[in-house]
């Protein structure tokens, strides 16, 4: 069974259709990175698989259930904005996040946030943008899903704390997991990655194992990326 | 999961509920002093002040209840906060039913704070005296006991509430379904559904009246010699109308909830 399968997905506002008869299939284990430039529906996917958006037509499963109440117990999102209460302290979030989650690892996120240097009593409207979203990356971490969607995971973040957050993904999931990180950033992210997916103006262009691609194409994923969405 | 949502939601009201709670009746416990103390131009100012500054945090009390359950309800639903809202195991009823239930234990706690307010600043023999026998005067006229008057009172104003917190509710879904100026479109809508649910209830108890000639009388008359079974009749079918409205409107609340979303 496929961690993930995407069947003619359809997602239009008024008139504008966003993504245009998606269809593709996750397996188990895998680091996948889904790319493409600003507006060519990464975020939009994201937030369907999510229950952020509502399809128009098509259908999104994962580990066999349709999106809900049991996907939700097994992906783990992180999305591009900061989504806490700014009223609450790094603690309390980590509490909210016990009380929701059954496979969140509240011992792991109190190390992982030490090792950043947070302080768990701080409230968050007194930390800066960054700071919070390492908190969120190591909430999102802290949980043993079976899939997680990362959005942008490296976007405000500057390149010494890119690979902190990167070592943080590739040490945090368990084997048996999937990551989806979504960014254009595909340099930083390549070295990590065992599939591709090319998005472009709402339709999935290309999956392939990165390694193969690499191989056919004799250049660098990122070399690939900018040849076909050269301006 | 219902309590867990609902663990949040108290605790976030009460954080932002707390500062009016608080000053209502600390100037409640002002007023008193002030008054009691003996009476000079500027013991009377202050004493004054202090009296509007607990009626402004009464008002306070009540208008933040209503519209930080709103803004609560939209930013945890609509807003950045959804993205970890509409994430979380959780069905969509329970997500509506935790909101709910808030702003129901608020108004509760606001009206508790209110009468305690009130009581501390004004309570006296004389005072009560003066109440108990306005009250009486009321019931003596209309020919019904005091508990009725007043448990119909309390029941009628609380259902309005609550109507009025749906419609919100329901306007901000809807509004929430346009594409743009969704702010907008939620305020416009939840008006309209208010002035429909009260047209609706006017209606109803028409309808009710050509079949009842003495609630039918209360259309006809602008005397106040209210006949007193039309007015238990009255306020009794206008209490179910607004269960059946509310009940309504939250199951439509509900399925439109369930349909899904699409946050921006």
């Amino acid at each position: 069974m496929k961690l993930l399968e995407i069947k003619s997905l359809n997602k239009s506002f008024n008139t504008k259709e966003i993504l245009k008869d998606v269809n593709l299939s996750i397996s188990s284990g895998k680091i996948v990175g889904l790319l493409g430039k600003n507006g060519a529906g990464k975020t939009t996917l994201i937030k369907l698989i999510n229950d952020l958006l509502t399809p128009t037509s098509g259908e999104i499963i994962i580990k066999g259930n349709k999106v809900g109440v049991e996907t939700k117990k097994v992906v783990s999102y992180l999305p591009e904005r900061t989504y806490l209460n700014k009223q609450m302290k790094v603690s309390e979030v980590i509490e909210y996040f016990k009380d929701f989650y059954k496979d969140f690892d509240d011992e792991k996120a109190k190390k992982l946030l030490e090792d950043l240097d947070l302080d768990i009593e701080e409230h968050l409207t007194k930390m800066s943008k960054g700071m919070q979203e390492k908190v969120q990356l190591v909430l999102v971490m802290s949980r043993k899903a079976d899939l997680y969607i990362l959005d942008e995971p490296l976007g405000g973040v500057d390149p010494a704390t890119r690979d902190y957050i990167l070592d943080t993904i590739l040490s945090n999931f368990n084997e048996n997991a999937s990551v989806i990180i979504s960014t254009h950033l595909i340099s930083d992210i390549e070295r990590i990655l065992d599939e591709v997916i090319f998005i472009d103006k709402g339709k999935i262009i290309l999956q392939s194992d990165a390694d193969k691609l690499r191989n056919k194409e004799k250049s660098s994923i990122d070399e690939i990326f900018r040849r076909m969405f050269k301006c | 999961m219902l309590n867990k949502l609902l663990k949040y939601d108290l605790k976030y009201m009460i954080k932002n509920m707390a500062i009016f709670y608080i000053l209502s009746i600390f100037f409640s416990i002002t007023t008193r002093i002030l008054f009691n103390m003996e009476q000079s131009v500027i013991i009377s100012i202050i004493g004054q002040i202090s009296v509007g500054c607990m009626f402004s945090m009464i008002a306070s009390t009540l208008i933040n209840t209503m519209m930080r359950s709103w803004v609560r309800f939209r930013d945890s639903l609509y807003k950045d906060e959804s993205y970890l809202t509409h994430t979380l195991p959780v069905t969509k009823n329970e997500l509506y039913n935790s909101k709910f239930i808030q702003t129901l234990t608020f108004f509760f706690i606001s009206f508790a704070v209110i009468l305690i307010s009130l009581f501390i600043a004004y309570y006296s023999n004389e005072n009560w005296l003066a109440i108990t026998n306005y009250i009486k005067t009321i019931t003596t006229g209309l020919n019904m006991s005091t508990l009725f008057f007043v448990t119909i009172a309390i029941i009628i104003i609380f259902l309005e509430v609550f109507n009025a917190i749906q419609c919100g509710f329901l306007g901000i879904i809807l509004g929430h379904k346009m594409n743009n100026g969704k702010t907008g479109y939620s305020v416009l809508f939840g008006f309209i559904i208010y002035l429909l649910a009260q047209s609706l209830i006017l209606g109803l108890v028409f309808i009710y009246g050509i079949f009842d000639s003495t609630v039918m009388e209360l259309f006809k008359t602008t005397t106040i010699n209210i006949d007193v079974k039309a007015f238990k009749t009255l306020a009794i079918v206008s209490s179910l109308l607004y269960i059946i409205i509310i009940f309504t409107m939250s199951i439509l609340c509900k399925k439109e909830l369930s349909k899904g979303v699409n946050v921006e």
